[in-house]
């Protein structure tokens, strides 16, 4: 059983020594004689056998003992562990791809192919340090019955829906956005956007989006693209969010005063409430066709929740 | 006899692996070299790398003059009566194969050897059997058998003074005494006894000897193959060519004197030198003290190891075995035991030690085997047997 365990670790390292692909070799073919039902006569096993008792045998006699009278058990054991962390690594690479994330969707726990967890980071509208929103109870994430007429759009009449429910003073957004970005300029794509102000008070700021979607439906794009480019420290600046809608070509004093209006804060407070009945727990949270992906996720992650 | 000064000779000994000394004990397999040894070596390749017994030049004459010198050495380690009775080969492997192959033996005659032989004599023996020759074999080391064995249409005998296998030593006395007696040539592996017993090729009256350089503290590549003048006479050379004719024409040559018409092509002159230098060596420490030393460091290990329930193949008693300790440990494989001492800078052999007939006629996977030699001391030996006990603790 050693063999296998020396095949898969000297292979890999017969990539760059060639005494060890040599070694290789010979697991390789005390596997197939093996795998063919007969006896490995290389002695690779033996060898491996007397050099780990041996070296264990000068501290740790009782070890080396134990080692050598249950050797084969614990190379039986050794490449179970082998072939399970093969199949988990697999699985992990799949997920990796699918979800961008080792562990499956929507999971945060640590993936080795991302080991700063750069995907499956989120700001988390439950966190005490940041939120300026009530505490949303975790639920399963819907779109079902959330009304989302009221939110700027790309309606395309195709065949896929995209919400993304992001935040613009979040980091992770800001991160997701060129991905989200990429994906909502597809012609097959009907694109929902929806601020959801987890973060420093930016209610003003979907204010703003909501007159500017009133005023022309096709600008909200040409403002987030700065919105999300602009630094942190002005987003609280309204003088500086009104020079942005001004660029885009729309009538800064039109879009300030409609943004105080109660109409309109009442939109906004409708739309959190219905974000809220998302069941959302942090930003990003993009729906591709009703499923949930949170975290910036690579743009190959959400192309293939597409139809 | 220092110890202590003879270890000084051998560079190796002033090696570490992992801060820790070595303990060579596999010189039944290939000898360390002394300092005396590679210096003659690098003496030939420094002072004059040139051709021996053709050249006119200085450089020439000196290489003649060494290999002369050299076989002048071997002369007289063997007792042989003649200087041309030594033939420089490259192993004893090259020596039993000269002999075998040319002693034009025929359909119906019958060769003589040993269980225990090296495949280096099983194998030409056994390759006889296509010219009609019958292979025959006699237990090692039992003289009654051997004797019922040699019939009168044994020509030939050929089998080891010392097994390689398990250091057990054949009466080749009495076995070449009832050979010539059958009228049967006679020739002695001594590649396990030079070296470690006097060898006096003249009151053995043996027809045919051989050994191998790398085994006597000499360079790899290099064997001595002695036989008696007129044998070798009718010796046909298994090699033609550079050197071993005297003239030739386009139909036909003449063949050089007795040993260059055995010695075909340019030869290993460094190696050759060094083998002249290493019996200069073995001479100087003298053969009755290193047999001495080996006995007493054999006597130490078979007391201690069969103590503590090793088997020890060809018996328990020391001096029915030359310096050559083969063992089992009931439960685990030769290598392993091998293995496990690698690990601690002893270094034994393990296997079927190229007589893989006997393990298999005996059901056995292999043996470890301790080969001791003149450079090894009794704390080695001692350090041998903890680790040995250490090991048999494992099971």
């Amino acid at each position: 059983m050693i063999c296998i365990l020396a095949l898969v670790v000297f292979g890999i390292l017969g990539i760059f020594s060639a005494t060890h692909r040599k070694i290789a070799l010979e697991a390789f073919d005390c596997v197939f004689r093996r795998l063919t039902i007969r006896k490995c006569t290389s002695g690779l096993d033996r060898r491996l056998k007397s050099q780990i008792t041996g070296k264990l045998m000068k501290k740790y006699p009782r070890v080396a003992k134990f080692t050598f009278k249950y050797f084969e058990l614990i190379s039986w054991v050794f490449t179970i562990i082998l072939i399970l962390s093969i199949a988990y690594t697999v699985i992990g690479g799949y997920n990796y791809y699918i979800y961008g994330n080792c562990n499956g969707p929507n999971e945060d726990s640590f993936c080795i192919f991302d080991p700063l967890g750069g995907n499956s980071k989120f700001s988390d509208i439950d966190s005490e340090e940041f939120c300026s929103l009530d505490p949303i109870e975790k639920k399963d994430l819907t779109i079902k019955g959330i009304n989302l007429s009221s939110f700027p759009k790309f309606e395309r009449w195709a065949e896929n829906d995209v919400v993304f429910i992001g935040c613009y003073a979040c980091q992770y957004t800001r991160e997701s956005y060129p991905s989200i970005k990429k994906l909502s300029e597809r012609d097959d794509v009907n694109f929902i956007f929806a601020h959801f102000p987890a973060k420093d008070n930016t209610q003003v700021i979907s204010n703003i989006l909501n007159c500017i979607n009133e005023v022309n439906e096709t600008k909200f794009i040409e403002f987030n693209d700065m919105i999300f480019r602009l630094d942190l420290s002005l987003l609280k600046n309204e003088e500086e969010l009104l020079r942005i809608v001004e660029s885009i070509g729309l009538n800064k004093e039109e879009i300030s005063q409609c943004s105080y209006t109660q109409r309109i804060q009442n939109i906004t407070q409708s739309q959190i409430s219905e974000l809220q009945s998302t069941g959302i727990y942090g930003t990003p949270t993009v729906f591709v066709n009703e499923k949930a992906v949170v975290g910036p996720k690579p743009y190959r992650v959400y192309k293939r929740l597409l139809k | 006899m220092n110890i202590s000064e003879i270890r000084r000779d051998f560079p190796i000994f002033n090696k570490q692996i992992n801060g820790n000394p070595i303990i060579y004990m596999d010189s039944a397999c290939v000898s360390l070299k002394p300092t005396q040894v590679i210096n003659a070596i690098n003496r030939y390749y420094n002072e004059f790398p040139a051709c021996g017994g053709r050249s006119e030049h200085r450089l020439g004459k000196k290489v003649t003059e060494e290999v002369h010198n050299a076989r002048k050495i071997i002369q007289k380690f063997l007792s042989a009566k003649r200087i041309n009775e030594i033939i420089f080969t490259k192993n004893s492997t090259e020596g039993i194969n000269m002999v075998i192959n040319s002693l034009n033996l025929q359909e119906g005659d019958v060769v003589l050897t040993s269980d225990k032989e090296h495949n280096s004599v099983l194998l030409p023996c056994q390759a006889l059997r296509k010219q009609g020759v019958e292979y025959r074999t006699f237990k090692f080391g039992d003289i009654e058998d051997f004797k019922n064995k040699l019939t009168e249409e044994v020509r030939f005998v050929s089998t080891a003074h010392i097994s390689n296998l398990d250091g057990t030593i054949n009466p080749i006395e009495e076995i070449i005494k009832l050979s010539h007696k059958n009228k049967s040539l006679v020739l002695i592996d001594a590649a396990q006894s030079a070296g470690h017993k006097k060898l006096n090729v003249r009151k053995l009256n043996v027809d045919f000897l051989v050994f191998s350089g790398h085994k006597v503290f000499g360079p790899s590549g290099t064997g001595i193959l002695y036989g008696k003048l007129d044998l070798l006479k009718n010796l046909k050379p298994l090699m033609i060519g550079g050197s071993t004719v005297k003239n030739s024409t386009y139909e036909n040559y003449e063949i050089e004197d007795i040993p260059e018409r055995f010695e075909a092509g340019l030869q290993n002159y460094a190696g050759i030198i060094g083998l002249g230098e290493a019996i200069k060596y073995l001479q100087k420490i003298g053969l009755k003290n290193i047999e001495m030393h080996e006995y007493q460091l054999n006597r130490l290990l078979s007391q201690e190891l069969s103590d503590f329930g090793v088997e020890i193949l060809g018996g328990l008693d020391p001096e029915k075995r030359s310096s050559i300790i083969s063992f089992n440990i009931k439960g685990m494989h030769p290598h392993e035991i091998s293995g496990i001492l690698n690990e601690s800078n002893i270094m034994i052999r393990s296997g079927r030690h190229c007589v893989h007939s006997w393990f298999n006629a005996n059901n056995l996977e292999g043996s470890a085997r301790i080969s001791l030699s003149v450079y090894n001391t009794e704390e080695e030996c001692k350090r041998l047997i903890e680790e040995i006990k250490k090991i048999k603790n494992l099971i």
